[in-house]
Parts: C-alpha cells; structure tokens; sequence
C-alpha cells in the first residue's frame, strides 16, 4: 500500500512518516513524564507547606513535615559532592588532557568506568554497607551514605566531563601553548571554562541518581528519621522517607507525594541554580 | 577561598577522615555523636521497624541524652547484623527458630497476622488451605474452579528473604520453588496495591496493614484461613492461625539500656503505639519468650 501511493502520488504533498514517528515518540514520552509530574503535583500540592518543610516527621512519617529528612538529604548531598567533583574532575582532566600518551591505559580507566556506570545501585549500596559502614567502622553514617553515592555517581560525573574536555577545539590549546601560559595556566583559564557546560551536565546527572537513591542508601546512611547532629549521624534521605511511607507505612501515601513533590522541585532547583552558576561563569571568564 | 569544609562546623569531624582511614575506628569514638551520651543501635525488618522507630521516640523523650537508632533491611539482616555487633538488638517479624535458639534470645513486642487478600470485586469469600496450596503450585490457575469468575488467577507471592514468605510458606507446607508466582512483591503496601489494582490477582499481607487500608477505601478484602476470619480481635486472641509475633532479639542476655529499652517495648506503655501502627499488643504473659516448637521449624 505504501509503495504504491508512494509512486502514484509523488508530485502532491506525501506523509513524513519518519518525521510523524519522531514526534510521537517525543510526544509519549513528554506525555509520560508529564503525567507523573501531574500526578505528584495534584496530590502532593497540599501537602506542601512551610510547616511541612520545618517540622519533624512524627507518627512513623504520617503526621509533622519534613525538616530532619530535608536537612539528611543535604548532608549526604554535601558529603558527596565534596568528594566527587576533585576527584571527578581530576579524573577527567587526566583522561582527556594527560593521558594521551598512554591510550592503553586510558581505554582501561574508561572501560571500568562505563562498567561501573552500569552497575545496579544496589550492589553500591551492599559495598558501602560492606567498606564503608562496617570495614571503615564509619557505622550507619551520613558519612557513609555519601561516600557511597559518591562511588556511584563518579562515572557518570567524570564520562560527562570528559566529554566536556574533549569538546574544545585544539586549536584553543595551540593558542595557549603559543601564548606562552603554562599548562595549569591552560587548564584555569581557557580549558575549565570552556568545558564547564560538559562539568554541569555532568554535575547534574549525578545529582539527579544522588538524589533519586535509595537502595545505595538504605544499607549506609540509613534509616532514622531525627535531625542529624553531625555527618556521623544516621540520616533518612528524601527517596528512602518517600520509599518507606508508600511501600511499608499503610497511611503514608499522602506525606509521600508531599516528600516526592518536595524532591522534584529541589531537582529543578538545584538544576537550574547549576546552569546558571555554569553561564556566570563562563560570561565571567569571556569578560576579563 | 576558605576549605570547603571550615564553613561547616557540622562537617568538621570529616577532617580526621583524611588523617588516615586506618584510625577510623579509632575516630568513631572520637564522634561527637558518642560523646553526647548513650546510644543503642536496632536494625531489621521492615515491618517491625515503623512501630519501634515510635517506641524509640516515646523512650528518647522520657529518657534525655539516650540515643535510639532505628534502621530497616528485613528481619535477615536484624538477625546478621544483631550476631555481628553491628546493632545491638534485631528486629524480626516472626519468633526464633528452632536452630537460632542458641545464638539468640528473643522479646516478642507484638502480634501481626498475614491474611489473604483478593479484590474487592471478587464474588470469592473463602478459600480452602488446600485450595491456596493448589493455586500456589500453579495446579489450579482459574477462579472459575473455586466459585469464582471466568478469569485466570493473578498469584502474589512475597520476595525471598521476608519473614511474611517464610510464615506463609510453613503454614501451607509449602517450598518457595514450588510456588508459581505471577508477580514478586517486596512490602506489604506494594502487595495491596497490587491486588487493588488486579481483580484477578490473589495476595497475602499483613492484616493490620489491610484493616487500615480497607478502612481508608481500598477496594480489597480479607478472607479467612481456615475458617476463622482474618481480623485484629482473632489475631490477638490467638485463635487465627497464620499470625506471627514481632520480636526483638539479641545476642547475649540484656543488660542496662538495651535491657530497660526492651522492657520499655513490651511494656503498656506502648500500647497506644503498637494499635496505631496497625499492629496486636501482646499481654504481659504473652510476651515472655516463647519458642517455637522444633517440630514445626522446618
């Protein structure tokens, strides 16, 4: 039938199939995302107050807000990041600018990288509880959640950079070696800046799992919900105070959209406060 | 720029980590959080978990500078991490076994019974013991061949590792690899859910927990076991069969905090806290330990 159209009607105006299955394929997926999105948002709308943010969850998470969760769950996104972005950006600073020399051992590092990538986040979280909680005698620790996301999120962070590296002309490069700067003076101010859209994205892909985690962090950081004193505090994240009132408090379903509601739009913050951090930067280094 | 870490106080301890991660045990005591006073580490099912994690902070409030940990995983790991001194009592959703009785002592807190669920919907009112056997087994997958509607039966069993399996799969004399499932679930709440979507499906969850949900709208219903219904007052009176006691156990006779805690967990005090949370308050006879006779561990 198609063909056959296709040739009589070759003159008129015929159907972009390819472009009408690109569209409806976005269309879905948009559809899809929206519809979660509409649905935490119609029932987690009025959860959500100052109250919720600053009150402590009582009634096994039923009843009060969200304070101690929201503090935890910026403790542990703290010790993460601290951790993860030297050591991320390090590691792409190697492989993009100094590893050159060494491709075999370079294909080796981003080989294990990508694997790692693919490892299920529970196998992170049994090797934290295993290194971390136990062996390191960190115990159930703030400390010992965000290492593990740390471990977690560093592929991602350091493939995305990496990219961002590899993105600037050589040509930039040239010109700074031909200027004279020095190889740190290179990297402070011509490469970093103008990889900093690759670190970003980067960034925030791996805040996004961070946040998102919950198997890697119910073995580490923990279940209990108070406020935390210190990072060497057990701390409940927002996705395990969400996963334990929906799956395992019969009544929690409310405070849980409340909770999802609540991580969704720190996301969008944190994203969009990332970007932006990112253009200052860039506008910043154009106009010296 | 100052370190990242100066404008912190809170993460100043993370300091010594660099120091060397060889003295980290060493370090852990330097914490600030044990030198702010006593403090007592509980880990284990998921069940037990919520009801303990009220009882700890009914305990904290009455007791200034106690520290109650409460962390969750299923009973398995109460059982692994109380026999490792991670924690200091386990948390399990079913009495000792026969074979643990050495290692452990047990505290039963309070009583939950697993009842079988189906949809609301479901003209089915009672299923046989010997029914459910066939129908787990995968010998009997229509509801038609029990009085019910011309459907294939949805069969939901509970993930390995879960003390709900466990009980359920003793009562019926069942093995887990003779069970057809048609779909795996992990908490209790994930099993109503499915059932409450699924007309056809058939479950088995923790009473209270349904009771709440029943009570809250949710289009299932509870059937009996063995012809006794399945509700809180049978459960408590010891007269429905597949319950199960949540217990506290340790690994070696209780003492000082660990001891006052426990006592505090099984006491009337909690009363009000175990009813909230759906599940049965034991009496004081009751909550001695009891173990479970050897013949019906295996």
């Amino acid at each position: 039938m198609q063909t056959s159209s296709s040739n009589s009607t070759s003159n008129g105006p015929r159907p972009d199939w390819p472009a009408i299955a690109i569209w409806t394929i976005a269309t879905l997926i948009t559809a899809t995302f929206c519809c979660i999105l509409l649905d935490i948002l119609w029932h987690g709308l009025g959860q959500l107050s100052w109250e919720f943010l600053t009150t402590a969850p009582a009634n096994a998470g039923r009843d009060g807000g969200i304070n101690s969760i929201l503090v935890s769950t910026g403790l542990i996104l703290l010790v993460c990041l601290s951790v993860a972005i030297p050591l991320g950006v390090g590691t792409a600073i190697f492989l993009a600018e100094f590893a050159r020399g060494n491709p075999r051992f370079s294909r080796w590092v981003r080989r294990s990288l990508d694997i790692l990538a693919g490892v299920p986040s529970i196998v992170f979280g049994l090797f934290g509880y295993a290194f971390f909680v136990q062996r390191l005698g960190l115990g159930f620790s703030i400390l010992s959640g965000g290492l593990t996301l740390a471990c977690m999120v560093l592929p991602i962070l350091i493939r995305a950079a990496e990219e961002g590296f590899r993105a600037v002309p050589d040509g930039y490069r040239l010109g700074a070696a031909s200027l004279g700067l020095s190889r740190w003076g290179t990297l402070r101010q011509v490469l970093l800046p103008s990889a900093m859209p690759g670190l970003v994205v980067g960034l925030v892909l791996g805040i996004g799992r961070a946040m998102a985690e919950t198997a890697a962090l119910i073995f580490t950081s923990g279940y209990v919900d108070r406020m935390p004193g210190s990072v060497w505090d057990s701390g409940r994240s927002l996705s395990i105070h969400i996963f334990d009132l929906s799956m395992n408090v019969p009544g929690g379903e409310q405070q849980a959209y409340g909770s999802a509601l609540v991580l969704i739009l720190l996301l969008i913050v944190i994203n969009s406060f990332a970007s932006w951090i990112a253009q200052r930067y860039r506008l910043g280094q154009q106009g010296r | 720029m100052t370190h990242p870490f100066q404008s912190f106080s809170i993460l100043v301890p993370q300091r010594n980590l660099l120091l060397g991660v060889g003295f980290s045990l060493m370090l852990t005591a330097c914490g600030p959080s044990s030198s702010t006073g006593q403090k007592l580490t509980l880990t284990g099912s998921s069940t037990v978990a919520p009801l303990i994690g009220e009882i700890a902070k009914r305990y904290e409030a009455e007791h200034p500078g106690v520290r109650i940990d409460v962390q969750t995983g299923g009973s398995s790991r109460g059982l692994a991490d109380a026999s490792q001194g991670l924690a200091d009592i386990g948390m399990i959703s079913r009495g000792l076994k026969a074979e643990e009785e050495g290692e452990f002592q047990g505290f039963v807190i309070a009583k939950d019974g697993i009842g079988l669920i189906v949809h609301a919907d479901n003209p089915v009112e009672a299923i046989s013991d010997r029914q459910v056997v066939e129908i787990y087994k995968g010998e009997v997958d229509a509801w038609q061949a029990i009085g019910g509607t011309d459907a294939p039966i949805t069969v939901v069993n509970k993930a390995e590792g879960r003390s709900t399996l466990e009980l359920f799969l003793k009562y019926f004399e069942l093995e887990n690899s003779e069970v057809q499932a048609d779909v795996v679930i992990g908490d209790n709440q994930q099993g109503i859910k499915t059932v409450a979507g699924n007309p056809d499906a058939l479950g088995y969850v923790s009473i209270g927990a349904a009771e709440y949900d029943i009570a809250q709208g949710s289009p299932i219903k509870l059937l009996p076991v063995d012809s006794v219904a399945a509700t809180t007052e049978t459960v408590q009176d010891g007269s429905f069969p597949l319950s199960r006691p949540l217990t506290l156990v340790v690994t070696e006779p209780p003492t000082g905090l660990t001891q006052d805690f426990i006592n505090f967990a099984q006491s009337e005090q909690v009363h009000d806290i175990v009813r909230a949370q759906n599940f049965v308050p034991v009496s004081g006879s009751l909550a001695r330990v009891q173990p479970e006779p050897a013949t019906t561990a295996n």
